[in-house]
């Protein structure tokens, strides 16, 4: 009987311990793989506009699921042979040393990380196709096309060496942990090693108190104060929450155990007792845990809510499918392809690119300016082909209406003129009363300034030749044409023939779908990296949980032993052990959705309110999140009932 | 009238793979009467304990049946058992298994919550006996707070609470030294005296059996002998110690000197 024998025996016999331990494992494996394999797949990079920041962006987070895997790993295997105190207490009574023990438990590990190697570079492998059809899905706003499979020998390199390193160091931590036993605890009763925390009133004030200033602070609705205030929110709240599982919980706990309505149900007593002695030991991992998942949930929720209403942020951007400077002869060209392809246009208008230089008087400053300048009736028909809907305006002779992209945001205006002060135009003969409206359309076509006036104005400054007819560059200002089409969107390839010609063409133009595309392959890749880190991160927080829950089975074992003497039947048996248990998994879940619902709201206030063009933002991201948490505590079910069942399994 | 009635128990051990089985306890039958005070002695491996666990219910025994209080426990199943252990069936333990989450009136009061008394009753309960047996002051505490033999007094507090017919004791005063012992013989005596319960008591302890009316010696799973209490305690205590001399020198002496033959 040599080691690797007693080794493999081990093993089998705690399988179903194990089971969990391996299928972490193996996923990390996988997703480490899958991320690399992306990398190194030509083809996939091929595809995309802005491989290098891919790769990059890829490699990256392939390093930090890594690093995230390894102090899994690590504080796992420490778990484990705590659990394990008492079988390695008899190996050392009958004569192992502890470099023997230590060899032992190396050779378990390396059976099992080799396995989860093989088995999550297998599956890795195996799946790299639909992985890279799933990014490319994600990416890509137009993609039907099929990727080969290919096996990447450097990612399996890149991926085996750093891992079967990291097991090579947990082989060395298992031999840290045995040397601190002691083999009178062989001997010792069966006693829970911990004692009592009794927690305090005060503990759980100042958690609140915290978590509460935190919420407060999220809460401000002034974008600017807000991000100054993010790191001071993120303490408190951390602080907070580590307080509250310490000091506060057990203090809630206490007051609980004083009701004896309540708490002498029997049932709550044992399960609240039990739960009270553990908190120490759970209480950090809990904490973490309520803090990481809200920040991953909001980071994923807010990838997801962006790349969900990429549609609609684009016309946010930019307003129009297409607009393109140019004569005629370009508007043929285009005209011809939509025919080609037989796209319907919806909405054409063509005007032109007018430019005018006016001095600006108001009571502070005179200055020149020069104005992109559109009749009433000319800007009443662009904003109609718009996808962004716009009010009609009305100008009266003599009024000019005087609108910035941003007028604020413009160094050229220091103020903006929208607070009833007055100011005069003065264009060769004619001299304006200004108007600012600050819904006007973004119809500035490469100006600054945008100037409406009335149609008769407009004749009279064209009839007199007001106009420049070149730009400050020298190059002539021709016309521009706004369209409107059919899915502009996902005609991918009357998009692409479109953007040769207007290329080859036409002095400049925007085209909607350019932008959604770029937009696309951005979030889209946040998107996919988010999803695959977020499974990562819920199943070892989850296993984290389950390893900590059976090492304290195995403590637990006597007392359960005892009630069972005392009269406590199998059913009243399972219900305390629901009890003991679900806490552990749903308390610090609740916790993070709270801290959640208020990280929303400054992600809302910080980035969503200017980005999508609708009503109540705030619910919009909270639908996201929504379904975050729902796979979270999908997960967190599944695990708890696979912790019960060996719990229960344990203890019996 | 008889409390607990024992009828042909046998309790056999089979390993799975061979044929071969152990009679841990073989056709006992015997019983006792309410407010009795037995004792059960053998050496180690004679069945005592299997016993003891299959009265308590926590066993089941192969065959035989076990009526306490006129109702059969070999036939009920898992929950009705744990119901019938908590209202008839009092344990003491040697190593007291008092959980240690749980403050020493926690403890006590357990079997009662696990009934669903109410509050008020419990602690009408608990005030009258912890005054009695003397640990009223240390209720708040943690079994590990406390002496072992204020934890013994905590655990036979809370063997007492559901006001049992039966107390099961298993190796009673096994962790205590001479003198809590010796309080926790007293107790028992007390308690079977005031609160007339029957109590079954396994011991290996000769000064322990002394305290008992009647004590009966296990040997290979069978009854081998029983002694009854006469008039003084000093002449019990020496006639188990020959019993005991004999049971444990493997020798069997038809017609040792003060033993009645069962």
């Amino acid at each position: 009987m040599n080691l690797a024998f007693l080794a493999v025996r081990n093993i089998k016999r705690s399988f179903s311990k194990y089971m969990m331990y391996f299928f972490t494992l193996s996923f990390s494996v996988f997703t480490v793989h899958s991320f690399l394999a992306l990398v190194f797949n030509e083809q996939v990079m091929e595809k995309l506009t802005y491989s290098r920041r891919y790769q990059s962006m890829l490699v990256a987070f392939g390093v930090v699921i890594f690093v995230f895997v390894s102090f899994f790993l690590i504080s796992s295997n420490v778990n484990f042979i705590k659990a394990r105190k008492k079988e390695i207490a008899m190996y050392s009574l009958f004569g192992m040393t502890n470099a023997k023990i230590g060899r032992l438990l190396f050779t378990e590990t390396l059976i099992i990380g080799t396995a989860a190697l093989v088995a999550g570079i297998c599956s890795g492998v195996f799946c790299s196709k639909l992985t890279a059809m799933i990014l490319l899905n994600f990416t890509l706003a137009y993609f039907v096309g099929d990727i080969p499979f290919v096996v990447a020998p450097q990612a399996v390199w890149f991926t085996a060496v750093p891992f079967a390193f990291v097991f090579m160091l947990m082989g060395t931590a298992g031999r840290r942990v045995i040397a601190k036993f002691e083999l009178v605890e062989l001997f010792k009763g069966s006693k829970l090693p911990e004692a009592n925390i009794r927690g305090s009133a005060l503990h759980l004030i100042v958690s609140f108190a915290l978590i509460g200033t935190g919420y407060y602070w999220a809460a401000i609705k002034e974008p600017a104060k807000l991000l100054l205030l993010a790191v001071p929110i993120l303490l408190v709240v951390i602080a907070g929450t580590f307080l509250l599982f310490w000091g506060g919980l057990p203090q809630v706990f206490r007051w609980l155990r004083k009701n004896p309505h309540r708490y002498f149900s029997g049932e709550n007593m044992i399960a609240l007792s039990i739960f009270t002695h553990r908190i120490r030991s759970i209480g950090s991992v809990m904490a973490a845990i309520a803090v990481m998942s809200a920040v991953g949930v909001t980071a994923i929720a807010t990838g997801y809510t962006l790349y969900g209403s990429m549609e609609v942020s684009t016309y946010d951007q930019l307003s129009y499918d297409l607009f393109f400077y140019g004569g005629r002869d370009v508007r043929d060209e285009v005209h011809d392809v939509f025919t080609k392809y037989g796209v319907g246009i919806l909405g054409e208008y063509t005007v032109n690119r007018y430019q005018v230089k006016a001095v600006q008087i108001d009571p502070q400053q005179t200055v020149e300016r020069v104005f992109r300048i559109y009749s009433e009736s000319d800007y009443n028909r662009l904003i109609e082909v718009s996808r962004k809907i716009y009010q009609p305006i009305e100008v009266k002779p003599g009024q000019g209406l005087q609108a910035g992209r941003d007028i604020a945001a413009y160094a050229e205006i220091d103020e903006p003129y929208n607070d009833g002060r007055q100011s005069k135009l003065v264009l060769s003969d004619l001299e304006l009363a200004v108007v600012t409206r600050a819904d006007m359309a973004n119809v500035h076509f490469g100006a600054y300034q945008m100037l409406v006036v009335s149609d008769e104005d407009f004749d009279h400054l064209v009839q007199t030749g007001t106009f420049a007819s070149v730009d400050a560059f020298g190059e002539p200002l021709d016309e521009v044409t706004v369209i409107k089409y059919e899915n502009p969107l996902r005609a991918h390839q009357l998009n692409s023939e479109l953007n040769q010609i207007l290329d080859a063409r036409s002095s400049g133009y925007v085209m909607a779908y350019n932008y959604y595309v770029e937009a696309m392959e951005v979030f889209g890749l946040v998107c996919f990296i988010g999803s695959f880190m977020s499974v990562v991160f819920i199943l070892m927080t989850a296993s984290l949980l389950y390893f900590k829950q059976i090492t304290a089975a195995e403590e637990e074992r006597h007392l359960y032993q005892i009630l069972r003497r005392i009269g406590l039947d199998p059913k009243a048996e399972s219900r305390v052990i629901a009890k003991r248990l679900l806490p552990v998994f749903f308390a610090p879940l609740l916790v993070g959705i709270v801290h959640g619902i208020f990280a929303m709201k400054s992600a809302d206030t910080m980035v969503f309110r200017h980005m999508l063009d609708v009503d109540n933002t705030f619910m919009v991201v909270m639908r996201f999140s929504a379904v975050m948490y729902s796979i979270y505590a999908l997960v967190y079910s599944a695990f708890y009932l696979i912790t019960k069942r060996q719990y229960t399994s344990t203890v019996r | 009238m008889e409390l607990l009635q024992v009828r042909n128990i046998s309790k056999v051990y089979r390993t799975s793979r061979s044929a071969a089985e152990f009679r841990a306890l073989n056709n006992i039958s015997f019983s006792v009467r309410e407010g009795e005070f037995v004792g059960v002695m053998g050496a180690s491996g004679s069945g005592k304990t299997t016993l003891l666990n299959i009265i308590g219910g926590i066993d089941k025994p192969t065959t035989g049946k076990c009526v306490i209080a006129g109702q059969d426990i070999t036939v009920l199943d898992k929950s009705r058992l744990a119901q019938f252990r908590i209202k008839n069936i009092g344990f003491i333990f040697q190593d007291f298994n008092l959980l240690e989450t749980m403050t020493l009136k926690e403890n006590i009061l357990l079997p009662l919550a696990l009934n669903g008394y109410s509050a008020a009753e419990m602690e009408r309960r608990l005030n009258q006996l912890s005054a009695d047996l003397g640990i009223g002051r240390v209720l708040a505490k943690y079994p590990y707070e406390v002496s072992g033999g204020e934890q013994q007094r905590a655990a036979a507090c809370r063997a007492l609470i559901t006001n049992p017919k039966i107390i099961l004791a298993d190796e009673p005063t096994g962790n205590l030294d001479s003198n809590s012992g010796k309080a926790l013989l007293d107790l028992l005596s007390m308690i079977n005296k005031k609160y007339s319960a029957a109590i079954l008591m396994v011991t290996h302890d000769v000064f322990a059996a002394s305290y008992c009316h009647r004590i009966m010696f296990i040997r290979d799973g069978e009854i081998y002998n029983e002694l009854y209490a006469g008039e003084s305690r000093k002449h019990f205590f020496d006639a188990i110690i020959d019993v005991v001399g004999v049971l444990g020198g493997e020798a069997y002496e038809p017609g040792f000197p003060g033993c009645a033959k069962h």
